[in-house]
C-alpha cells in the first residue's frame, strides 16, 4: 500500500513558466491556454471580417484589388474562407468547450482533474497545430495563381477538389488537426463527466454547464469523425486520383454536401449548447433564483443535440431533393423549436419574480436570450423548404446564422468570461467599462446584422465581393455596425488585459453571492493548482441540488 | 464502502500479482473486515446505455450512404471514434479500480491494497501495536494512517473526510474488540 509519506503533507505546486504553460496537464491551465489562443484567433477572424465589411461599405471594389486596380475576387474568397474556418473551428468551440469546459466542468462536478490529463495537453497542442495550418492556408500558394484557399469554410466539392495550389490541402489538414483535437477532448470530457462525478452526484444533480459540455462532447464525438472521413476523401480526390466527389470520375459532389452537413448541423449546436449552460448559470445567479425546470432544461439540451443529427439536409433544399425528403427535413427542423422554446421560457421563468441585477454577465445573458430567440425565429422561416428557395444563399441566411452565432454563441463567451474572470484570475473587471463594452457590442452587432435581413430579402447573394448600388444603403449601415462591434471587441480585449494585470483583487469565494452556487464558488480566486483531491461531499454542493427546487 | 467493486465501469480488477509480505492462509473469521475503493460515478448499465446510443448515432450517417464508395471512406473514422471512447472509459475505470481491504483478527491486522495494475501491496501488524492516527495538518483533510509492523501506511486516502473519520471510529472499536477478545 501507499506509505503515508506519499500524501502526508502539503507540497507546493511550484513549476516554472515553461513547464506550467507548455507542458501543462492541469485542466485549469489548459482551459486558460484555450481561452487565450481562441482570443488571438478571434482577433484575426474579426480583422478578416472588418476587411470584408470595409470593402462592402460601398458598391464597387475599392480595397480588394489587384495591382492594376481590377477586383481581386480570390482575395475576397480567402477572407470568406479564413473567417469561416477560424470562427467555426478555432474560436468559438475552443473558447467554450476547450476553455470553459476544461476549466469549469471538472470543478462543477467535483473531479480533481480531467480523466486523461496528458491527452488534454495533446488536444490543446493539436488545436494549436491546427491554428497554424489554418493561418498558413491563408498565405501559402492557392488557386487562381495566388496565395490562400478560397473555397469557403464548407469546402464544397468540386471547387475544393479542383482548386490549385496547396492552400486548400492546408485548410483540410487544419480541420483534421482541429477535429482530432476536439475528438480527443470530447472523449476526455465524456469520460470525466460520466465516471468522475463527486460521490452522490447523480446525473440529475449535475449543474447545467457540465451537462452542456457533455452534450457538446457527445455531438463532437458522433459528428466529427464524419467530417474527418469526408475531408480525407477530399484530400485523396485532390492528391491521389480518387473520385469520391469528382463527377468526371463517377463521384458525387452532392454526397459530400450530405455528409458535410451531417457534421455541419450538429456543429452549429456544438457552438451554441455550451452557451446554454453558461447562460443558465448566469441567469440563475443574477436573478437570485434556481434555474426553473431543471429536468426540462437537461432534456431540452439532449433533445436538441439528438435532433441536430436528423435535420442536416435543410441546408441543401435547393440541390434537387425529392419533395418527400424536403417535407421530412422541414418538419424535423421545425420540431427543434419545441425544446428550444422550453429553454427560452425556462430562462424567462427563472428571471420571473427574481431579484434581477444587471451586471455585465447578466446583460450578456439577457442579450443572448433575446437575440438567440430572434435568430431562432429566422431559422424557423428558413426551415420552410418553399421559402428557402428564395432565401437560400442570400444575406438573409448570413443574418440568421450570425444572430445565432455572432450574437448567440459569442455573447455566451462574453457572458462566461465576465462571470468567471474573477474566479480564473483572482481579479475583477471594471463594471463600468464592462457595461460600455456590452452596449457597444449589442448595438454594433445588431446594426451589422439586422439590415442584412432586408438586403437578403431583396436578393443580395452571400459571398459576393461587389453588388448593385441598390443594396448600398444597408451595406453601408451594416459596415458601420461592424466597425462599432470591432471597436467593442478591442475594448473587451483591453478590459480583460487590464483585469488580469491590475484589476481589483477578489477574495470572496462566492463573489456574485450566488444563492445556489455550484462547486467552483467554494474555491479561492483563483483556485489552487490541485482541487478536489479529497472529493467533495453532497453537503458541499447541496445548495445547488437542482432537483430540490 | 464494502460492496462488490465489479459494478464500476472499469470492470473486474486486472489479474493480481502479490508483492511484499507473504501471508499464510487464514480461514478463521476476522473480528472486522472492510473493503475500500475510490468513487466511480458510471455504472455498468450506464456504460452500456451510453455506448449503445452512441453506436446508433454513429451508424446513422453510414446507413444513409450504404452502397457508395464514400461509405467505405467513412467507416474507419466512425469505428475509430467508437473504439476510442469505449477504450477511454474502460481505461479510466481501471485507473480508478484500486481497492484497500482491512482485516482485524485477535492476533493480526492485515491490509492489502490492489493497485490498478493488479499489483498487491500488503502490510501486517499485531493489533496491540497498531496505532491509528487522523492527521489534521496534512494535505488531505483528516488523513488516516495506521502504524505498526515498522511502517506507517495510509488508509482510504481517496475517501471523503467524514468517511475517513467514520472508518477510523470503526477500526478503533474493532481493534479494542480484538484486543479484549
Amino acid at each position: 500500500m501507499a506509505d503515508a509519506a506519499a500524501h502526508a503533507y502539503d507540497h507546493d505546486h511550484k513549476v516554472g513558466f515553461f513547464t506550467r504553460w507548455f507542458c501543462s496537464t492541469n485542466h485549469k491551465d489548459i482551459g486558460v491556454l484555450y481561452l487565450i489562443t481562441a482570443s488571438v484567433m478571434g482577433l484575426i477572424a474579426v480583422l478578416f471580417s472588418g476587411y470584408m465589411r470595409l470593402e462592402l461599405m460601398e458598391a464597387g471594389v475599392q480595397y480588394m484589388t489587384n495591382d492594376d486596380g481590377s477586383p481581386n475576387g480570390h482575395l475576397w474568397n480567402i477572407m470568406i474562407t479564413g473567417h469561416g474556418i477560424l470562427m467555426m473551428f478555432f474560436v468559438i468551440i475552443p473558447a467554450m468547450f476547450g476553455g470553459f469546459g476544461n476549466y469549469f466542468m471538472p470543478l462543477q462536478i467535483g473531479a480533481p482533474d480531467m480523466a486523461f490529463p496528458r491527452m488534454n495537453n495533446l488536444s490543446y497542442w493539436l488545436y494549436v497545430s491546427g491554428c497554424t495550418m489554418a493561418l498558413l492556408s491563408v498565405v501559402v500558394p492557392g488557386g487562381n495563381e495566388q496565395g490562400g484557399s478560397g473555397v469557403g469554410w464548407v469546402l464544397y466539392a468540386p471547387l475544393s477538389t479542383s482548386e490549385g495550389g496547396i492552400a486548400t490541402d492546408f485548410a483540410i489538414f487544419a480541420l483534421h488537426l482541429s477535429g482530432a483535437s476536439t475528438i480527443l477532448g470530447s472523449i476526455n470530457m465524456i469520460t470525466t463527466f460520466l465516471n468522475m462525478r463527486a460521490p452522490g452526484m447523480k446525473l440529475m444533480k449535475v449543474p447545467l454547464f457540465p451537462w452542456s459540455i457533455f452534450a457538446t462532447a457527445w455531438m463532437s464525438l458522433l459528428s466529427l469523425p464524419v467530417l474527418a472521413g469526408a475531408i480525407t476523401m477530399l484530400l485523396t480526390d485532390r492528391n491521389f486520383g480518387t473520385a469520391f466527389f469528382q463527377p468526371e470520375g463517377g463521384g458525387d459532389p452532392l454526397l459530400y454536401q450530405h455528409i458535410f452537413w451531417f457534421f455541419g448541423h450538429p456543429e452549429v449546436y456544438m457552438l451554441i449548447v455550451p452557451a446554454f449552460g453558461v447562460v443558465s448559470h448566469v441567469v440563475s445567479t443574477f436573478s437570485r433564483k434556481p434555474v426553473f425546470g431543471y429536468a426540462a432544461m437537461v432534456a431540452a439540451m439532449l433533445i436538441i443535440s439528438a435532433l441536430g443529427f436528423v435535420v442536416w439536409a435543410h441546408h441543401m433544399y435547393t440541390v434537387g431533393m425529392s419533395v418527400n425528403s424536403q417535407a421530412y427535413f422541414m418538419l424535423a427542423t421545425l420540431t427543434i423549436a419545441v425544446p428550444t422554446g422550453v429553454k427560452v421560457f425556462s430562462w424567462i421563468a427563472t428571471m420571473w419574480g427574481g431579484s434581477i441585477e444587471f451586471r455585465t454577465p447578466m446583460l450578456y445573458a439577457f442579450g443572448f436570450i433575446f437575440l438567440f430567440t430572434f435568430g431562432g425565429v429566422t431559422g424557423i422561416v428558413l426551415s420552410q423548404a418553399g421559402v428557402d428557395r428564395a432565401y437560400h444563399d442570400t444575406y438573409y441566411v448570413v443574418a440568421h446564422f450570425h444572430y445565432v452565432m455572432s450574437l448567440g454563441a459569442v455573447f455566451g463567451i462574453f457572458a462566461g468570461l465576465y462571470y468567471w474572470i474573477g474566479k480564473i484570475s483572482g481579479r475583477q473587471y471594471d463594471e463600468k467599462l464592462g457595461k460600455i463594452q456590452f452596449w457597444t457590442m449589442f448595438i454594433g452587432a445588431n446594426i451589422t446584422f439586422f439590415p442584412q435581413h432586408f438586403i437578403g430579402r431583396q436578393g443580395m447573394p452571400r459571398r459576393y465581393l461587389d453588388y448593385p448600388e441598390a443594396f448600398e444603403f444597408y451595406h453601408f449601415i451594416s459596415s458601420l455596425g461592424a466597425f462599432i462591434s470591432i471597436a467593442s471587441f478591442f475594448l473587451f480585449l483591453y478590459i480583460m488585459i487590464q483585469t488580469v494585470r491590475s484589476g481589483q483583487r477578489v477574495t470572496e469565494e462566492n463573489y456574485w453571492d450566488d444563492q445556489y452556487p455550484a462547486l467552483e464558488w467554494s474555491l479561492p480566486n483563483p483556485p489552487p493548482a490541485h482541487t478536489f483531491e479529497t472529493l467533495p461531499t453532497p453537503a458541499e454542493w447541496d445548495k445547488q441540488q437542482p432537483a430540490h427546487h | 464502502m464494502a460492496e462488490n467493486t465489479d459494478i464500476a465501469a472499469g470492470g473486474r480488477p486486472s489479474a493480481v500479482t502479490a508483492s511484499g509480505t507473504v501471508w499464510r492462509d487464514r480461514k478463521d473469521k476476522p473480528v472486522y473486515e472492510v473493503v475500500l475503493w475510490p468513487n466511480q460515478s458510471l455504472t455498468r448499465p450506464g456504460l452500456s446505455w451510453f455506448l449503445g446510443i452512441s453506436a446508433a448515432f454513429l451508424i446513422l450517417p453510414a446507413a444513409t450512404i450504404i452502397g457508395t464508395a464514400v461509405f467505405w471512406g467513412l467507416i474507419p473514422f466512425l469505428v475509430l471514434s467508437f473504439i476510442g471512447v469505449w477504450f477511454a472509459i474502460r481505461r479510466n475505470g481501471r485507473n480508478l479500480s484500486l481497492s484497500e481491504t482491512l482485516w482485524i483478527w485477535r492476533d493480526e491486522v492485515r491490509v492489502e491494497r490492489r493497485e490498478p495494475s493488479g499489483k498487491r501491496l500488503r502490510w501486517q501488524a499485531e493489533p496491540m501495536r497498531v496505532r491509528l492516527r487522523i492527521h489534521k495538518d496534512a494535505k488531505i483533510e483528516d488523513y488516516l494512517t495506521l502504524s505498526g509492523g515498522g511502517r506507517i501506511i495510509e488508509l482510504g486516502a481517496f475517501l471523503a473526510p467524514e468517511e475517513r473519520i467514520a472508518l477510523a471510529d470503526e477500526i478503533e472499536a474493532a481493534l479494542t474488540r480484538a484486543i479484549r477478545a
